[in-house]
């Protein structure tokens, strides 16, 4: 981990970080990936990933259900307009949109 | 034809909108369309804490229908991933897709391509992921701040997407295979992919490459020796068909034109404008994208057995180019008129209808042509004149088979047929009262046609004699004498034999 790695990590969340934080986190990220790097010394071979299998047939019928009144969505945004959400700043940023 | 130096290479995504009733992971509604905004929209969707998204059957079913029609290896596991990136149309911070092991893969679409030959489309993959939000953008009036407005309904609707490999090698040929596509998956009902609605998106990649210096191996485009390969624009906002032929078309005069005078191509991202006819940069992609991809550890893995699939394969239905075979060999029909009769499933069930019904009266080979000639003619003019659906409420089957049949006999000429056609769509009559009494004019007129006919030949004894002596033209202008006396109702075939039978008699 150096800070040009935790500052694209950041830039991809959106996140801006002051040169005095990169310094700060680069470490700290740091330690993180060494513990996880502990985990990846663990010989998995032959071991099949623990996840839960389970049949087609249980999967959810096409049917629908109610959904949440527009002041219940709402409640999480801080801004809202003609029952649109609303949001400020240039998001047509580098990362495309789906 | 083509002179250029360069070989144009192709690759397609194509985005759909699955018909289902409810969304991907959760029970809200997916019908969207002109809806106020926010109102299909639940926990899952706005990505709140501790909710679950849970896989719509429904869902999968129809993109696994999508991969049979489209000869694809169907997996025995499904596998959902996240794809993260940040933005407002996806507030969980990810889109729930599936990266390394799709649904459908392998397969391939047959298509005709500009020299109506059979080219292979190849398919990579076909896997099943979430519609985001719509969002627009503005600018706050009095700050000046820029702003977008988002709409959560669409977020979480079913999507399929399929990408084929990049063994496109024309804009007819891309234009070919997203219209084969979009016939496909409304055959099949999966979506009534209607391009302006956003229901099916075509995003097609382009490079060119110079000739013999590349090759296509395993579905890659790779450099042969030295050679660098050029990158490859992606075009978005195609809202049409057309538009997917247009718009490639273009790139490739862009590109070729960049590379003739020597400029360094860089791969970007360009906005078809149907306006002005052209794409506009959107964004460079300098680096590759970086979606951090990972198992969503909220699905499990989905087994779907042998069974399940030969179950879905049920709905499999007779496809275009299936239907299409069937037109040439079974009717003998025309490659043009099979094409347009089964470019839309329920014209081809409505023209089929009427080839029964009308082969307990004729040939069947008659009747495919009499019913063919009729659809593809008077009946797609008159109902498009009237702006009105070809659909048995409009026109019933039984009705245009009654109309078609009298015609074939010879009771109602072709104009006096269309006539009343036109007459029951644009006064909205009964189409049967209409050849009823039509035809019972016709043989009121042909029982008192003798009549008139004597009349005629009483008082026209000039033409008569240049018939007699010879001057068969002559009987032209008896005939319509015929006609001005029934003011048109008589049959004119009749008409003309009973006036050569009383002549030479």
């Amino acid at each position: 981990m150096d800070k040009n790695t935790l500052k694209h990590i950041a830039e991809l969340s959106r996140i801006n970080l002051t040169d005095e934080e990169l310094e700060k986190f680069t470490p700290q990220m740091q330690t993180i990936l060494d513990s996880a790097k502990e985990l990846q010394k663990i010989d998995t071979k032959g071991i099949n990933p623990m996840k839960k299998h389970i049949p087609f047939t249980a999967l959810r019928e096409d049917v629908i259900e109610n959904s949440l009144s527009q002041e219940e969505v709402f409640r999480n945004a801080k801004h809202k307009e003609n029952g649109y959400v609303k949001v400020y700043g240039k998001i047509f940023g580098a990362i495309e949109e789906s | 034809m083509n002179t250029s130096k360069y070989d144009v290479i192709i690759g397609l995504e194509i985005h759909i909108q699955s018909k289902t009733e409810s969304k991907m992971f959760c029970s809200c509604s997916t019908n969207y369309f002109s809806k106020e905004p926010n109102i299909n929209v639940c926990p899952v969707c706005l990505g709140l804490p501790g909710a679950l998204p849970v896989p719509n059957k429904r869902a999968i079913e129809l993109c696994i229908l999508l991969g049979l029609a489209t000869n694809c290896d169907i997996d025995n596991e499904i596998h959902f991933d996240r794809k993260h990136y940040f933005y407002p149309d996806l507030p969980k911070g990810y889109q729930i897709s599936q990266y390394k092991k799709p649904i459908c893969s392998d397969g391939y679409v047959d298509i005709k391509d500009e020299n109506n030959e059979t080219y292979r489309i190849e398919i990579e993959r076909i896997h099943q992921e979430e519609d985001v939000a719509k969002s627009t953008h503005h600018i706050e009036q009095s700050t000046g701040m820029e702003y977008s407005l988002i709409d959560y309904n669409k977020s979480g609707i079913p999507l399929i997407e399929i990408v084929t490999k990049p063994n496109i090698t024309s804009a007819y040929q891309a234009r070919e295979y997203a219209n084969k596509i979009r016939q496909i998956v409304r055959y099949l009902g999966i979506s009534d992919a209607d391009m302006e609605k956003g229901q099916m998106r075509c995003e097609p990649n382009i490079s060119l490459q110079e000739k013999g210096k590349w090759e296509y191996k395993d579905g890659k485009i790779l450099a042969i020796g030295e050679y660098q390969l050029n990158p490859k624009s992606e075009v978005k906002n195609i809202g049409s068909i057309s538009a997917v032929e247009k718009s490639i078309l273009y790139e490739i005069e862009r590109i070729e034109k960049e590379l003739d005078e020597g400029k360094k191509i860089i791969q970007q991202t360009r906005g078809w404008n149907a306006d002005k006819g052209i794409t506009e940069f959107q964004r460079s992609k300098e680096t590759a994208d970086d979606y951090r991809y990972m198992p969503d550890p909220d699905i499990p893995i989905i087994e779907i057995s042998d069974e399940d699939i030969e179950r879905i394969s049920e709905e499999i239905v007779e496809l275009p180019n299936e239907k299409k075979e069937r037109y040439l060999t079974e009717y003998s029909l025309s490659e043009y008129d099979s094409n347009v009769l089964t470019a839309n499933k329920n014209i081809s069930e409505y023209f089929e209808d009427i080839v029964n019904i009308l082969s307990t009266e004729m040939d069947t080979l008659k009747a495919a042509k009499a019913t063919s000639n009729w659809i593809t003619g008077a009946v797609f003019s008159i109902s498009n004149d009237n702006k009105i659906e070809i659909n048995e409420d409009n026109i019933p089957k039984q009705s245009l088979a009654y109309l078609i049949l009298e015609y074939e006999k010879k009771i109602l000429t072709r104009n006096k047929a269309e006539e009343l056609l036109r007459e029951s769509l644009e006064q909205k009559k009964d189409l049967k009262i209409l050849i009823e009494n039509a035809t019972k004019e016709s043989q009121d007129s042909t029982s008192n046609i003798e009549s008139i006919v004597d009349e005629v030949i009483n008082t026209n004894p000039k033409a008569v004699n240049d018939f007699k002596s010879g001057k068969e033209s002559t009987i032209g202008f008896l005939v319509g004498q015929v006609m001005q006396r029934t003011k048109g109702n008589a049959n004119p075939n009749i008409a003309k034999s009973v006036l050569i039978k009383k002549l030479n008699g």
